[in-house]
């Protein structure tokens, strides 16, 4: 699959004290919806800050559209709403993606035509010629997400698009990404909603302490802490771990929650076929029998709790401006 | 596309301004300012505002032309009071958030993600400052001619030099005010700042003002006592030759001896002289102390934007040397300072110290200016350039 982001070992120290970026590699590939997760102060925005050449970096190789990152040429192809942004409230929702159309190089005509296009694409059309300082922040979140899409974008790069934006909003916000990706448009997405992104991302990474920890489409990612679980009527002894473990020789086997459950680590429902055997024996009652796959959630926090540093909000001293 | 871009900026900063309302209220004053303007007038008896008319004895047609009463009053209070302080402060005023709302957290990243350069970008702001103050200025400036042209006959095109003249002389400041404003990210501390900074300037001015005016006091009283020396002198002169005629002895000459105190001939026969002299080497031991303060001075305003004097050109270009001969001379002040006063209040100071402002070079004042703001600019733009946001 052809790359809309590719860097290897992206690097940013700010003033020689915080590591912000550790060594970063990243590859997006084309058509898909890219959901990039970790605790604040992780790098997040940082990486996408350096993308963007808001940020330069400490070290970067790599290529953004196939173009050398910093090459400012490429971000015409590129669509960008920021986390916490502050449009003009001079503005109109229409001036505001007029003036942003231009500043990508739009055309007048067309930037008229897709400016309106998109204010009914985000509901927006009927706040069309009220000033933005008269908003709700989930207008303005819709409004940024049309302004991120004025130029006609192959990577659309969204900084918690969802930040402040109601259920029914989010769930517009979750269509329109779909629509995107339907097109065959990259979508890049920050974001500390885990539900959202599995939702809608194709694949993901998780970002700790300036380094990804982890990487890959979401079944790739729980794959090894998928399996059967055998729920208990009553909490088991010690030893029925060990009658399990015996059962199942070769297969993972642990205690969880209050010792009511056991968890194998295999998708096939043959190999614990000895397991359920041997615990009846025992005389276990066994109340239900179930297939157990991680949620992305699961996947944040062992990633964050394997690295804790990271997991404390300005756990590298990330100045401001560097959010994640 | 960098056409659009330009653009596109241009116009958000007239919408920030409009939002502000303080470039309606700006234009509206100095539309206020022309309509004053025009109610000026000048007539054999004296000079006129609406219908009030005000006798006065050099302010009238009889003296000055119509069309130098204009120039007269554009130079002396529509230029260096009206846009070089209210204007310019309003502007300053309006102007000073341009850059602090631009690099605020959550503005600059969607436009840094465009396709911009960054240099680019902030020179093309700092444009947008300056456009606000020239549309300002070429308002004031078309206003007066017109009055000019209508009022007094004489179309002087010469007046829309204000607008380059002010507008660069906006543009000193206003370079400070987009640094500081970059640099702390400050609406309020640019706008102080460079009021301080204004304030700075204007104490060179007036300590050049001081030093020159000391230096050319201390060179007019040399120049009194030489030539008091010299009357005094010939008086000796005569005194000797009537004693020759007379046969008396010449203190000096031949065995007679010079009296106590006497230091020659001359001064043995007139004691004034001696004091003459003395009086001439404490004036010429003040010279070279002026000239060194005015030196010194002179160098630290090379550092500096040269703020008075670019407004200055104006008036070097709108009244010529002999016009201002002939305003000076109205003034009367062609005697030389009573001996009692300090050199520097010698009535002919004023006009030698004007005289050397004007001589000053037009490459000094605009090139060390523009060399400052240059500097400053480029000081900043490289900030913008480097900076993470």
């Amino acid at each position: 699959m052809e790359s809309v982001i590719d860097v290897t070992g992206v690097e940013k120290m700010y003033r020689r004290k915080v590591h912000a970026l550790r060594g970063v590699d990243l590859q997006v590939g084309a058509g898909e919806i890219f959901g990039l997760l970790g605790p604040n102060g992780a790098g997040k925005s940082t990486l996408v800050k350096v993308l963007l050449t808001v940020i330069s970096p400490t070290k970067c190789t790599g290529t953004l559209l196939g173009s050398k990152i910093g090459d400012k040429s490429a971000l015409a192809q590129v669509g960008y709403l920021p986390e916490h942004h502050n449009f003009p409230q001079y503005l109109t929702s229409r001036q505001v993606l007029r003036h942003f159309g231009a500043m990508a190089g739009v055309e007048r005509k067309a930037r008229n035509k897709r400016a309106d296009e998109l204010l009914e694409i985000v509901n927006m059309s009927e706040w069309a010629t009220h000033k933005l300082g008269s908003y709700s922040k989930g207008m303005r979140q819709r409004v940024g997400i049309a302004q991120a899409l004025m130029n006609d974008p192959k990577l659309v790069i969204l900084d918690e698009p969802t930040d402040g934006v109601d259920p029914i909003g989010r769930r517009d916000i979750r269509e329109i990404l779909l629509r995107l990706k339907d097109e065959g448009r990259t979508v890049f997405l920050n974001s500390h909603l885990l539900s959202e992104l599995e939702m809608v991302c194709d694949r993901v990474a998780i970002m700790v302490h300036g380094l990804m920890r982890q990487q890959g489409t979401i079944d790739e990612l729980t794959a090894d802490r998928s399996g059967f679980v055998i729920t208990a009527a009553s909490a088991m002894e010690s030893d029925a771990l060990d009658t399990a473990k015996n059962a199942v020789a070769g297969i993972e086997c642990m205690l969880e929650d209050t010792q009511t459950k056991l968890r194998f680590n295999t998708a096939n429902a043959d190999q614990i076929q000895p397991a359920i055997d041997a615990l009846r024996a025992r005389g276990i009652v066994i109340k239900s029998l179930g297939f157990h796959r991680p949620s992305l959630e699961d996947l944040f926090i062992k990633a964050v709790n394997e690295h804790p540093d990271g997991a404390k909000p300005g756990a590298q001293k990330e100045k401001k401006g560097a959010r994640s | 596309m960098i056409l659009m871009q330009t653009k596109a900026i241009f116009i958000d900063a007239y919408r920030e301004l409009n939002a502000k309302k303080l470039f309606w209220l700006t234009l509206g004053l100095n539309v206020l300012a022309v309509a004053l303007f025009a109610s000026l007038g000048i007539n054999s008896e004296g000079f006129s505002f609406l219908h009030w008319t005000f006798d006065a004895q050099f302010m009238n047609t009889n003296f000055i032309s119509k069309e130098l009463f204009y120039k007269i009053q554009f130079t002396t209070w529509g230029v260096p009071i009206w846009l070089s302080w209210v204007t310019t402060i309003l502007a300053l005023i309006s102007t000073a958030g341009i850059i602090p709302d631009m690099v605020s957290g959550g503005t600059i990243e969607p436009v840094l993600s465009k396709p911009i350069g960054r240099v680019r970008l902030f020179l093309t702001k700092y444009l947008t400052g300056l456009l606000f103050v020239g549309l300002q200025i070429l308002v004031f400036s078309v206003g007066c001619m017109l009055v000019l042209g209508i009022r007094a006959g004489a179309w002087e095109f010469g007046l829309l030099l204000a607008v380059p003249i002010v507008l660069a002389f906006f543009s000193y400041l206003y370079s400070v005010c987009v640094f500081v404003g970059l640099v702390t990210r400050s609406t309020i501390a640019a706008l102080l700042l460079t009021i301080l900074f204004w304030v700075i300037i204007f104490i060179a001015n007036t300590g050049d003002s001081v030093m020159l005016a000391q230096r050319e006091g201390a060179i007019l009283r040399v120049e009194d006592r030489q030539e008091a020396v010299e009357v005094q002198e010939r008086f000796a002169t005569k005194r000797i030759e009537q004693f020759r005629e007379q046969g008396k002895p010449v203190p000096g000459e031949g065995d007679e001896p010079l009296p106590s105190g006497a230091v020659d001939t001359m001064s043995a026969v007139n004691p004034t002289l001696t004091k003459a002299r003395d009086r001439l080497a404490d004036a010429e031991n003040s010279v070279p102390t002026w000239e060194t303060w005015a030196s010194r001075v002179f160098v630290l305003k090379t550092l500096l934007p040269k703020t008075q004097e670019t407004i200055g050109l104006l008036e070097r270009h709108l009244i010529s040397n002999d016009e201002l001969e002939k305003l000076n001379q109205m003034g009367g002040n062609n005697r030389a300072a009573n001996e009692n006063e300090p050199a520097m209040a010698d009535p002919r100071v004023p006009e030698r110290v004007a005289k050397i402002m004007r001589s000053r070079t037009i490459g000094w004042v605009l090139g060390t200016s523009f060399a400052f703001e240059i500097i400053l600019l480029g000081l900043s733009t490289i900030i913008f350039v480097r900076r993470d946001f």
